[in-house]
């Protein structure tokens, strides 16, 4: 009795959470278990309580647990009051499995008292309740086989208790997880595929590598031109510059009537293109195996004056490329693509840098002369020859000659090396073609020779096949028009031959691109300035292509503007480009006006330390000395 | 006074020049109309006489300055081909025109 009243006004001193959790159906449980006994021992006392009470039976279902857990625990909420509820617990009645769930409730009270209260502050505080509900769950596990019977009543508390704090778990595991790393899954590395991968990025990269030194290499320096509508709109020239020579060598090579009908990109008649092409169908021979002398010939017939696209060559397409090689109109194409047909041993089929070649190959016209030049050699040479290197030996001694008549002919011995990969299988070919294209070489280095002056850009790239016809250099000649010559450099390259005339066809690619490494690119302006500044001013997304235009349209730009400043120096007689001849330059645009002198120009938009190099005057403090 | 008599001749001078050049467009633009069978508006007549006379004004611009960027007080038929230099068909008709005029020159 005592012990129970003091119960009793324990519970009911005390709204504490210590007190809130202790009234948990599971304190209560115990307590009233304990004091369960103690009732039957005494009188009960429930007339206060006997309205709340429910009836013995109904005191063991889940539903009453739940009810009594959910009364009991918070003593901050609104819910009934636990004195009451705990009292009620200490008159659950005689049914056994009634008194001792009500027993264990009120017995468990003390012990989840700390916990209850930590569940109870669940949303007060979501730090303190992870750790209580811990403890709290510990305690549950541990009191769960004290009270086997109440079992399902711990059970259901405890469910009921997960389900309340089931959300403070998931950080926790979240959380952890977090911390920890996740597992790593190393996939089992496919050698093979790695492998292969790997070579198609190198013949890729190879493959621009070629092209941008294509590119670079070419006199005119124009970019390459990838769809027909660039090549459309590259041709402004409003009259087409007659090629000469070129008749010659259609005279002569009445054979090649089929031509490759590689694409035309290009409509530009520079000799550059032609070039251009030929490197580009040098390119193409490496990876057509096929080919053979006899395209070259056609090659050769192709019209010098039109300096069309490079045609693309598929490498099953021998036939067709006849008939490409009829189409071309450069006959520096022509004899590219015999070289390529001859020296190509070059399996790669590697499309997208024959592709690029043939880009590049648009650009240089020259690089095909003198390509021509080099398959002329060697094409007398082949015949007699077995081996590549000793055609390459002979264009040495050829290549000596046209390097003295000006023409980049060391181009070829670089360019043949590179070809020599495969080029025996192709010797025969080029020994059967070699005769037929012998009278047209000599009659077309002649005039090659004379043309071809400086475009020679990476021919020694482009010109795989040391077979390659004789047609390069008149061809070049013809379709080579006076430009700022790169040849310098290109003797010197080409005088080291490369490659070892047959032996891995995989090589040639990363040969030829490691060729045209060598060579000394046209100076360009860094692509990711140019992005930069746009992107400056343009403020918007620009996209990657709008890019590309832009470059080529900035490159021109400054290629026009530079020739302009030539020739106003040159006006003046000086050769030297001085501030004088860029100012009249900008009153040509029309910035520098009546109205508007370079001075306000200088000083609007050109830093401080610019200013004051250009205009002396304005930082001479006043202190003015006349020269003179 | 005279200054102002000056500015107004000047005016008046110019007012004929441009009346000048836009009589002899106005014939040049009836002899491509026959020759194409295209009609030409008295606008676009007028508008060609007026391009044709601002950019008269430009080249002479130019070409003064070309002569003094060469250190000379004479604008010569170089000057002429630096200014045609934009177009290049056009600077390959003016060359060879002048190499012509030359030939015939000497002889």
């Amino acid at each position: 009795m005592d012990g129970r009243v003091g119960l009793r006004a324990s519970r009911r001193a005390a709204p504490t959470p210590r007190v809130a959790v202790r009234s948990s159906p599971r304190h209560r449980a115990r307590s009233g278990s304990g004091l369960g006994k103690e009732n039957k021992a005494g009188s009960s006392t429930p007339l206060r309580h006997r309205p709340n009470a429910f009836s013995e039976l109904d005191n063991a279902t889940p539903r009453v647990m739940l009810r009594r857990i959910i009364q009991n625990q918070p003593q901050v909420s609104p819910l009934a009051l636990q004195t009451v509820q705990l009292e009620e617990t200490e008159d659950a009645q005689p049914e056994p499995p009634s008194q001792r769930t009500s027993s264990t409730v009120e017995l468990q009270l003390p012990d989840l008292v700390p916990e209850d209260a930590s569940v109870t502050t669940f949303r007060m505080t979501r730090k303190r309740k992870k750790l209580s509900i811990s403890e709290f769950e510990r305690a549950a596990d541990k009191r769960l086989p004290q009270n086997q019977a109440h079992s399902t009543l711990d059970s259901t508390l405890v469910r009921s208790l997960r389900m309340s704090v089931g959300s403070v778990m998931a950080p926790d595991t979240v959380e952890k997880r977090g911390l920890l790393r996740r597992p790593q899954n190393h996939k089992a590395i496919d050698i093979a595929a790695f492998e292969g991968g790997v070579e198609q990025n190198m013949l890729q990269i190879k493959a621009q590598d070629y092209l941008v030194d294509l590119q670079t290499s070419s006199m005119t320096g124009t970019t390459t031109i990838r769809t027909d509508a660039e090549v459309v709109l590259n041709n402004t020239e409003l009259f087409v510059e007659p090629q000469l020579g070129e008749q010659n060598l259609l005279a002569v090579e009445p054979q090649l009537s089929d031509s490759k009908t590689s694409a035309q990109r290009s409509n530009t008649s520079y000799p550059a293109h032609e070039k251009a092409r030929l490197e580009g169908l040098v390119s193409r021979v490496s990876t057509d195996e096929r080919r053979t002398l006899r395209f070259s010939e056609k090659d050769l017939i192709t019209d010098h004056e039109h300096v069309d696209g490079i045609t693309q060559k598929t490498p099953a397409k021998q036939g067709e490329e006849e008939q490409d090689h009829s189409q071309q109109n450069d006959p520096m194409e022509q004899f590219s693509e015999s070289e390529e047909m001859a020296g190509t041993t070059q399996h790669h089929a590697d499309a997208e840098y024959s592709e690029h070649s043939e880009k590049k190959l648009s650009r240089k016209a020259v690089s095909q002369l003198t390509a021509a030049q080099d398959a002329g050699v060697e094409m007398e040479m082949t015949p007699s020859e077995g081996g590549v290197a000793e055609g390459t030996e002979h264009q040495d001694s050829p290549k000596a000659e046209l390097q003295m008549a000006g023409s980049p002919g060391g181009h070829s011995p670089a360019s043949y090396s590179l070809e020599k990969p495969g080029a025996k299988p192709l010797k025969e070919a080029v020994e059967q073609t070699g005769e037929i294209e012998r009278g047209t070489i000599t009659g077309v280095l002649d005039a090659a020779e004379e043309e071809a002056t400086d475009d020679e850009s990476d021919i020694e790239d482009h010109e795989s096949e040391e077979i390659s016809m004789k047609t390069p250099m008149f061809v070049h000649a013809a379709a080579y028009r006076p430009q700022p010559v790169l040849s310098p450099p290109h003797p010197v390259k080409s005088a080291s031959p490369e490659l070892p005339p047959q032996p891995v066809r995989a090589k040639p690619v990363p040969k030829s691109s490691g060729a045209a490494q060598r060579k000394t690119r046209e100076p360009e302006i860094a692509s990711s300035l140019i992005k930069q500044i746009f992107s400056h001013y343009v403020k918007t997304p620009v996209t990657r292509d709008a890019y590309k235009i832009v470059e080529k349209c900035s490159e021109r730009y400054f290629k026009q503007i530079s020739s302009d400043l030539e020739a106003y120096s040159q006006h003046a007689g000086r050769k030297t480009v001085e501030m004088a001849d860029v100012e009249l330059l900008m009153r040509r645009q029309g910035l520098v006006t009546d109205k508007m002198p370079l001075h306000v120009l200088v000083e609007r938009h050109l830093p401080l330390e610019y200013r004051k190099l250009l205009i002396p005057i304005a930082v001479s403090g006043n202190k003015v000395i006349p020269c003179k | 006074g005279s200054e102002a008599a000056g500015g107004e001749q000047r005016e008046l001078l110019i007012q004929r020049l441009r009346a000048a050049v836009h009589y002899t467009t106005g014939c040049l633009c009836q002899d491509v109309a026959e020759d194409k069978g295209v009609l030409f508006s008295k606008q676009t007549v007028a508008a060609i006489s007026e391009i044709t006379f601002r950019q008269c004004e430009n080249f002479a611009r130019d070409l003064e300055m070309f002569a003094r960027h060469a250190k000379r007080s004479t604008i010569t038929s170089e000057d002429v081909k630096l200014l045609a230099r934009r177009s290049n068909s056009l600077l390959k008709y003016i060359t060879q025109k002048s190499d012509e005029l030359a030939s015939s020159n000497m002889e």
